[in-house]
């Protein structure tokens, strides 16, 4: 295996393909456990902006730096703080968590499964209380990314280094020709984040223990003016936007998610009533 | 070829790409106070900190650290946190107490005086096996007595 560091966004381009590593949390326990094979990572972290100005996020700036960071909305805020453990936190990125793979543990495990290109998915008829209860009839991988509802919510959006999207744009359904749930190139690097400032916002997230655990369902609300946005982890196989509870009425649970609707309703009254 | 500065000494890096800082600490350096248990990021076991940031040296590879100081436990020998989980026997088997020492130095070197609740915040990331947490966090909170 090699490794690049190129320390320009010129040098980069240079570099030509190969898989990102920003902290490495995710990347390098992919590796070691062979779930994906490559023969080039090359390391962003001297060409990715860090640090916070404004409303500007760097994309390798860590969750543990936004977790105490006063400038960013709460919910982002609170989204950080409650994502994995403080060593994870102070190595992983912004950009990386938001690129992160599913916790699916048939995928973990290496089943041939949809996600994996395969023809089914493991998690339908296997176990799958911690899978989605939403557009789950090709793969029921549930988006674990804390930060990521956070920024739904808070209609953010992402800068890279071929174009500007929004982060409901960042995310796609995996379809039969492209497996992929986020809708970036390859090699196409997240640079840094816009996130407007909303007038409240919260992260609410149930987990089966108090800290240290991927969202059994995360919602993040945030008010601008009259209208509140809600994104949810932990529901779809990609971060999730709701109107409102009502929009809980349109999941399809497997038989043993159906508790996730209930948490989802609850927690979303609790984000409402904090935000005003 | 890159340097390794470990507890303020360097060390000539010769590893293959791909190497987790943990293995060589462990097997080319022969600093085998950082503990190695899950391998993959969950248990805080082989936490170490570079440049006084608690890290998971089982996930970072080794060609990554550069310049950064790595300290080990063997680097926070004199530190009264050891002597303050011996008095509190915040310990059991003592295979996680490596890790949960470095990351409760890190705290106490930003916050000297946590609260109970920013001990737990602090040090979620250290999983004990044995169940050792209320005396790991009395541990903690009486570091300087
Ligand atoms: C045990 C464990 C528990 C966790 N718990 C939670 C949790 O509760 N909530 C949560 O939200 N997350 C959780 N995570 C995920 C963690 O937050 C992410 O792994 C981390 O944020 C990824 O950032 P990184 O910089 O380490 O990314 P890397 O591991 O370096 O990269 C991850 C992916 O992103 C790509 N990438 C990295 N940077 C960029 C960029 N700038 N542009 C484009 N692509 C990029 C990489 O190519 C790779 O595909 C957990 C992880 C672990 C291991
Ligand atoms: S939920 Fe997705 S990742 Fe898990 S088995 Fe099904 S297709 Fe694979
Ligand atoms: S051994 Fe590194 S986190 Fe478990
Ligand atoms: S003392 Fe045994 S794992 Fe903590």
């Amino acid at each position: 295996m090699k490794l690049l560091q190129p320390s320009s966004l010129e040098e980069l381009d240079a570099a030509g393909p190969g898989l990102l590593l920003a902290g490495g949390t995710d990347v390098v326990p992919i590796l070691r456990n062979k779930l994906i094979d490559v023969d080039t990572l090359v390391d962003i972290r001297a060409v990715v902006p860090r640090g916070v100005d404004g409303t500007r996020i760097g994309a390798g700036t860590t969750l543990a730096e936004l977790e105490v960071d006063p400038q960013i909305p709460a919910a982002l805020r609170e989204a950080c703080a409650s994502a994995a453990s403080p060593q994870l936190r102070a190595m992983g990125t912004i950009g990386g968590n938001l690129r992160q793979a599913t916790r699916c543990w048939y995928w973990r495990m290496h089943y041939p499964c949809f996600l994996h290109g395969g023809d089914r998915c493991y998690a339908q008829t296997g176990v799958h209380r911690e899978h989605s209860v939403f557009a789950n009839d090709r793969t029921a991988s549930a988006h674990p990314s804390d930060p990521a509802a956070a920024l739904l919510a808070l209609n953010a959006r992402v800068r890279t280094n071929r174009r500007e999207l929004s982060i409901s744009e960042l995310y796609r359904l995996p379809t039969n020709d492209n497996r992929d749930v986020v809708a970036l190139d390859y090699d196409e690097v997240i640079l840094d984040l816009e996130v407007p400032t909303p007038e409240a916002s919260t992260y609410l997230k149930a987990m089966d223990r108090q800290k240290y655990a991927f969202a059994l369902v995360g919602v993040a609300a945030a008010r601008f003016g009259t209208d509140v946005r809600l994104g949810l982890s932990g529901v779809a196989p990609i971060p999730w936007a709701l109107d409102s509870a009502a929009g809980l009425d349109d999941a399809t649970p497997l038989p043993d998610n159906a508790y996730k609707i209930q948490i989802a309703r609850a927690l979303i009254e609790r984000a409402l009533e904090a935000v005003g | 070829m890159s340097d390794l500065i470990v507890n303020g000494q360097r060390y000539a890096l010769d590893a293959q790409v791909g190497r987790s800082l943990a293995s060589v600490l462990r097997e080319d350096i022969g600093l085998i106070g950082t503990k190695i248990a899950c391998n993959e990021g969950h248990c805080g076991a082989c936490t170490v900190l570079l440049d006084g940031v608690p890290t998971l040296s089982c996930i970072t590879l080794v060609h990554t650290v550069g310049e950064r100081e790595v300290t080990t436990i063997e680097g926070l020998r004199d530190h009264p946190l050891v002597e303050s989980f011996v008095r509190a026997d915040a310990l059991q088997c003592g295979f996680c107490t490596p890790g949960q020492i470095v990351s409760a130095s890190a705290l106490v070197e930003a916050n000297p005086h946590p609260s109970r609740e920013e001990v737990r915040h602090a040090m979620a990331g250290n999983i004990c096996r044995c169940g050792a947490y209320p005396k790991i966090e009395e541990a903690v909170l009486t570091w300087q007595d």
